[in-house]
């Protein structure tokens, strides 16, 4: 077992974990972030995305030992249903959602996007969010989704 | 599912290799892209060592031509690092080809060339630069070019207890530098067959070409006999439509024939030809 | 107006927080978590199972076998062929023979690698041009599981009319529904001693049933909730955990959570049935078509499933949206060892379109007429035949979305050698083919003054909690607030059938509507259309019975002559049209798909946002079918060799609604679900072939398979 100490959306966090445990499984079981899906297990959906110091990763294939000392954000750190992140409001909005699985991985590969870029083309959306499957939508309503929010995104980072 | 294992976080390339000396049955992870995969359909190690927080290894110089990029640099900064994109330009388009985003986040150019598939991006791009491994152990610290370093598919002269450190590689100022690849996808894909090239031509004439093809043969290789062929000759039809020969028949020499050339054949041809086109 | 604006859906807020609870998310203290042992061998006898270790390592509560079951071990949604947990036989590899039980599931599942079992091969059938006569029998009744015809005309004499022949094979491959949420649920005893299984379904009231004869325990004590599900595409009709989780708390008298890993998911789950297509045209020089001839052989897999249905749909819709004096179908589905074939967005329409659509542009071809005007000429209209005799009276907008298409397709220009167009149409029958399937729907007042909506509709993701919302909005003239949704629960509304077929909008929303008349007329009564509030009707009422109002809808169908099926199998159709540009890397064989033009005839748009979503979705699906997604057996095993669409594959898409109202539809609403996917890999062949000459027979056309096309050109 290991100590670790990070930032979890915002705010100072520390647990045990031992040292096979994975980012997904901490995430999931200790801190009751059940947001985070484990779509295949092997990194090759998306489902289980989460930002490490602002970058998407894939918590199915990180080791949770890893992230001592890291800032670590899920879907909860955007917004909830009373205070929506300009993001999440453009999602809804734009139709984004269908049975919403990968929906919040896909607001937080957009969010990583969206801070370190304004004013993204189509295409840098369409790269930046190419590391999250989606069976549902077709993406179309996603990428309208982030191009509407594009701008607003720098309130909270 | 993982199977057990201990692991630990060294800070310094020092700890690293000491933690390497001691534990038995140790596997060294990064980015842990393929090695957590591995283990998940089966593999197993005893002991696990993250190299992910030692700083030494993340490291990226630029001095006199010579780059020299840290094990665990993210094919993600190498994709955007804007020196890397004047100095081996198919390098860095390369590492924006691996996986995706979060795999580019993740995976390491270390990672990758330790995992050694036939189909990694960086490594045709490496081959062409003449890249020079270093590798430490405790007892010290050993070169050896790229080319030597992999030695079957998935399979390297990495011995246990031994870590790779950094990848040197040279800047070919006044070459023109490519990377294109085939995949079943626009992205997210393995390469089913990747060229990375390095040209330099005054007028019309070829002076060095440097060609490296990957997913093809069973390591990324350089054709070259075909690269020995061009030096000084004439740019034109016939001689490129040679050249394209000649790096099929070096493929056929590595492999065979493979079922897969039906498609990969024309393929390596087509790519060929367009890269020293240009 | 409540239907046709830009409504957001009713369960967006909750996804983008990430607040609904999946079946996996659903903590229940002292669950055991279940795992499922499999077959490793397409065939064979079991000769010895040990699992005695395996029951003794550490963490395992126990373990199940077929000799537990106290019902009947057997399921299907036609065909009860299907055992949950192989007896004596394994029919293919990931069959199911075991459930063990552990503490954890890392427990339960290092167990499964301690079992031992003896397998004695039998002769594999992996090909179903064998089946039909091979002397190895998959079940006791032969190899032939369905064989159906459809008969029109006469089928020499409208080839002898015929000025030009067409005549090729169209093959497909298996696909996987690849939901992104896999087959997951918890299963728990409740208080009153019944079994409660909530899970990631697409019909619950079927399941109830079948948990129902699994156990032998009577309906009303077994309890199906359908916990937040994250896609389904056909692939969660059938039952998987379900009942492996009901026999488990039956035995275990405690809860337990079942999750399959993706490799499982795309071991076990049903497939799209690969179908092997030969397709004959007979057309004149004026481009009528006077004649098609088809025989369609498919391959099920060794269990039913739904290979009845694609088996009848694939014949009915085979000759596509277009009207035909002389048609002959032949479509035989046989059994097979390989990987069971279901349910997947279409039931075997999207495979036909590809060939029906691929006939027309060479139709076109040899006569040398416009690829838009051959369809435009032979498109249904009112009053048409269809393949099956079926006369059309109402909204038939085949050639209203081919208009809406037209001014892209006569101003499109090509990039010579690279870039092409292609147009693909559709047409599909909302509901099942030629049977009942009604839906039931249920209105109440609740004490707090809302209007509850009971359904058993299940919400995939495809948005149809949303529409049935609005149509009842519409109906009563009612705010968003003024309604609450009581779904998803056996316990709390009636039959509503699966969400398949394209049917819920149409008969969830039928019924839903036509439970509001009654409300409304009672609300009306009680003079709340004159400003009189809910609540207070609701404590006016003595007799709460009657603040209850059920709805009902079947949809008018005949059954089908099972020698010509002739009769009227659906009750109304949806059509359309894609028009879709392609650019091919010739050097690599790569097809990206630059531009789709889609018309969709949807009756009545209830939703627009919702059908474009479901038009954008079943466009990445078309593109997948087309140019990548394959399920190998034995080689695909997740989403690393089993490639889908990413946002990088995917088009601009310009989607148009048409609105031909149907009159048995609510407000004229017809369905959308799988007629959005069905024309779009047809599209994009007929793309690339206008862009290089060479035309794919065998989907998907990956990049191997069209540099070889293009090579082989070049000699």
């Amino acid at each position: 077992m290991k100590a670790i100490h990070f930032t979890l959306n915002g705010k100072k966090a520390s647990c045990e974990v031992q040292d096979k445990e994975l980012l997904l499984h901490t995430l999931r079981e200790q801190f009751s972030l059940k947001s985070l899906k484990e779509g295949c297990g092997i990194g090759e959906c998306g489902t289980c995305t989460v930002l490490i110091d602002d970058e998407p990763h894939y918590s199915c294939l990180t080791l949770a030992s890893k992230i001592n000392g890291h800032d670590v954000k899920t879907v909860e750190y955007l917004g909830d249903a009373e205070l929506l992140h300009p993001l999440q409001k453009a999602f809804i909005d734009s139709g984004a959602v269908q049975c919403g699985y990968c929906t919040p991985g896909m607001l937080l590969s957009a969010y990583s996007l969206l801070i370190k870029n304004g004013d993204p083309s189509d295409d840098e959306i369409k790269e930046a969010i190419s590391g999250n499957l989606c069976r549902c939508t077709g993406y179309i309503q996603i990428i309208e989704a982030i191009r509407n929010a594009a701008g607003l995104c720098k309130c909270k980072s | 599912m993982l199977p057990d294992f201990a692991s630990v976080n060294p800070e310094t390339k020092r700890e690293a290799l000491a933690f390497l000396d001691s534990l038995d049955d140790a596997r060294v992870i990064a980015g842990g892209t393929d090695l957590l995969v591995d283990m998940k359909r089966g593999e197993s190690c005893g002991n696990v060592v993250d190299i992910m927080n030692v700083k030494e290894l993340k490291r990226l110089s630029v001095n006199d031509g010579k780059i020299i990029i840290g094990s665990t640099v993210t094919h993600a900064a190498i994709s955007k690092t804007v020196i890397l994109n004047d100095m081996a330009q198919s390098l860095s388009v390369a590492c924006g080809w691996v996986g995706s985003p979060q795999i580019r986040n993740m995976g390491t150019i270390g990672g990758n060339l330790v995992n050694a598939s036939p189909a990694a991006d960086s490594i045709p791009p490496l081959l062409i630069h003449d890249a020079i491994l270093s590798i430490e152990s405790k007892d010290g610290m050993r070169e050896e070019a790229l080319e030597d370093f992999i030695i079957a598919p998935y399979e390297t002269s990495l011995r246990p207890r031994e870590l790779l450190a950094s990848v040197c590689i040279k800047g070919l100022p006044g070459y023109r530098e490519g990377y294109r690849r085939a995949a079943k996808r626009a992205a997210w894909a393995i390469s089913r067959l990747s060229v990375a090239w390095a040209i330099s031509e005054d007028d019309d004439h070829f002076v060095d070409v440097r060609l490296a093809i990957g997913s093809c043969t069973p390591m990324p290789f350089r054709p070259r006999d075909v690269e020995e062929f061009l030096k000084g000759r004439e740019k034109n039809d016939p001689v490129i439509r040679e050249a394209v020969e000649i790096v099929a028949e070096e493929i056929r020499r590595i492999s065979g024939d493979r079922p897969s050339f039906v498609y990969k054949m024309p393929v390596v041809k087509d790519l060929v030809q367009k890269a020293l086109r240009g | 107006m409540y239907i046709g604006n830009e409504t957001n859906r009713i369960d967006a807020l909750d996804k983008v927080v990430g607040r609904p609870i999946y079946a996996e998310d659903l903590s229940v203290p002292g669950a055991l978590f279940g795992c499922v042992f499999r077959s490793v061998r397409p065939h064979a006898l079991i000769r010895r199972i040990d699992a005695s270790a395996a029951l003794a390592s550490s963490g395992i509560v126990k373990i199940l076998s077929y000799r537990d079951i106290p019902g009947e071990n057997i399921f299907g949604i036609i065909k009860k062929d299907q055992t949950y947990l192989a007896e004596d036989r394994v029919r293919y590899v990931g069959e199911p023979i075991l459930i063990v039980l552990g503490q954890t599931e890392e427990a339960a599942r290092k167990a499964l690698r301690l079992i031992e079992i003896e397998y004695e091969d039998i002769d594999v059938i992996s090909d179903p041009f064998i089946s039909g006569g091979s002397r190895t029998l998959i079940h006791e009744k032969g190899n032939l599981l369905s064989h159906r015809k459809v008969i029109k005309g006469d089928i020499e004499k409208g080839f002898d009319e015929a000025d030009v022949i067409v005549e090729h094979t169209y093959t497909t491959a298996w696909l996987d529904h690849a939901f992104m949420e896999t087959e997951s649920g918890v299963g728990y005893p409740d208080n009153k001693g019944r079994i409660v299984v909530v899970s990631s379904t697409q019909n619950i009231h079927y399941k109830q049933k079948e948990i129902s004869k699994l156990l032998a325990i009577p309906e009303e004590n077994i309890k199906v909730i359908q916990a937040t599900t994250g896609g389904g595409f056909g692939g969660k009709l059938d039952v998987t955990v379900e009942g492996f989780l009901a026999l488990s708390v039956y035995h275990a008298k405690r809860p337990v959570i079942m999750r399959y890993t993706r490799e499982e998911s795309f071991l076990s789950n049903t497939k799209r049935h690969p179908l092997y297509i030969e397709y004959k045209t007979g057309a004149r020089k004026d481009g009528a078509i006077t004649a098609i001839k088809v025989s369609i052989i498919g391959d099920t897999g060794p269990f039913a499933s739904y290979g009845e249905t694609v088996c009848l749909r694939a014949a009915v819709h085979a000759t596509g949206p277009y009207e035909i004096p002389n048609v002959h179908v032949d479509s035989k589905m046989f059994y097979t060892n390989n990987p069971v074939s279901g349910a997947m967005r279409g039931f075997g329409v999207p495979q036909l379109a590809f060939a029906h659509e691929s006939q027309m542009d060479e139709a076109a071809s040899m006569l040398k007429l416009d690829p838009f005007d051959i369809r435009i000429k032979n498109a249904l209209k009112k009053g048409s035949l269809t393949a099956t005799s079926q006369a059309l009276h109402n909204s038939v907008g085949i050639v209203e979305t081919l208009k809406k298409i037209e001014p892209y397709w006569r101003k499109r220009t090509r990039e010579s050698g690279k870039t092409g167009f292609g147009l693909g149409c559709m047409y599909y029958g909302i509901g099942n083919t030629g049977v009942s399937n009604p839906a039931n729907a249920c209105l109440t007042i609740t004490g707090d003054g809302k209007i509850a909506l009971h359904t058993g509709a299940c919400e995939i993701g495809q948005g149809s909690d949303t529409v049935l919302a609005q149509i009842l909005q519409e109906a009563l003239g009612l705010k968003m607030d003024d309604i609450v949704l009581v779904r998803g629960d056996t316990d709390t509304s009636k039959d509503a059938g699966s969400s398949s077929a394209s049917r819920q909008t149409y008969i969830s929303g039928g019924a839903v509507f036509d439970a509001a008349k009654k409300m409304r007329q009672y609300l009306d009564e009680k003079g709340f259309y004159k400003g009189r509030s809910i609540r207070d009707i609701y404590n006016s009422e003595a007799d709460k019975k009657l603040l209850e109002h059920n709805g009902f809808f079947d949809p008018p169908t005949t059954p089908v002559d099972p020698e010509t099926s002739k009769g009227s199998p659906y009750a109304t159709y949806a059509f359309a049209t894609h028009m879709t540009e392609v650019e091919v890397e010739k050097e690599t064989g790569s097809c990206r798909v630059k531009k789709v033009y889609a018309a969709h005839d949807v009756g009545r748009a209830i939703n627009p946002k919702n059908i474009r979503g479901q038009i954008y979705g079943g466009i990445a699906m078309g593109v997948g079918f087309a140019l990548m997604e394959e399920f190998i057996p034995g080689k695909s095993g997740s989403f690393d060799n089993y490639y889908m669409p990413t946002s990088m594959d995917m088009p601009d898409v310009e989607a148009f609604i048409v609105e031909d109202q149907e009159p048995t539809g609510p407000f004229g609403a017809k369905g959308l679900g799988e007629p959005a996917l069905i024309p779009q890999a047809a599209s994009i062949v007929n793309a690339i072939k206008d862009a290089t000459g060479v035309r794919a027979f065998e989907l998907p056309c990956h990049i191997e398979r069209l540099k070889i096309l293009l090579e082989k050109a070049k000699r």
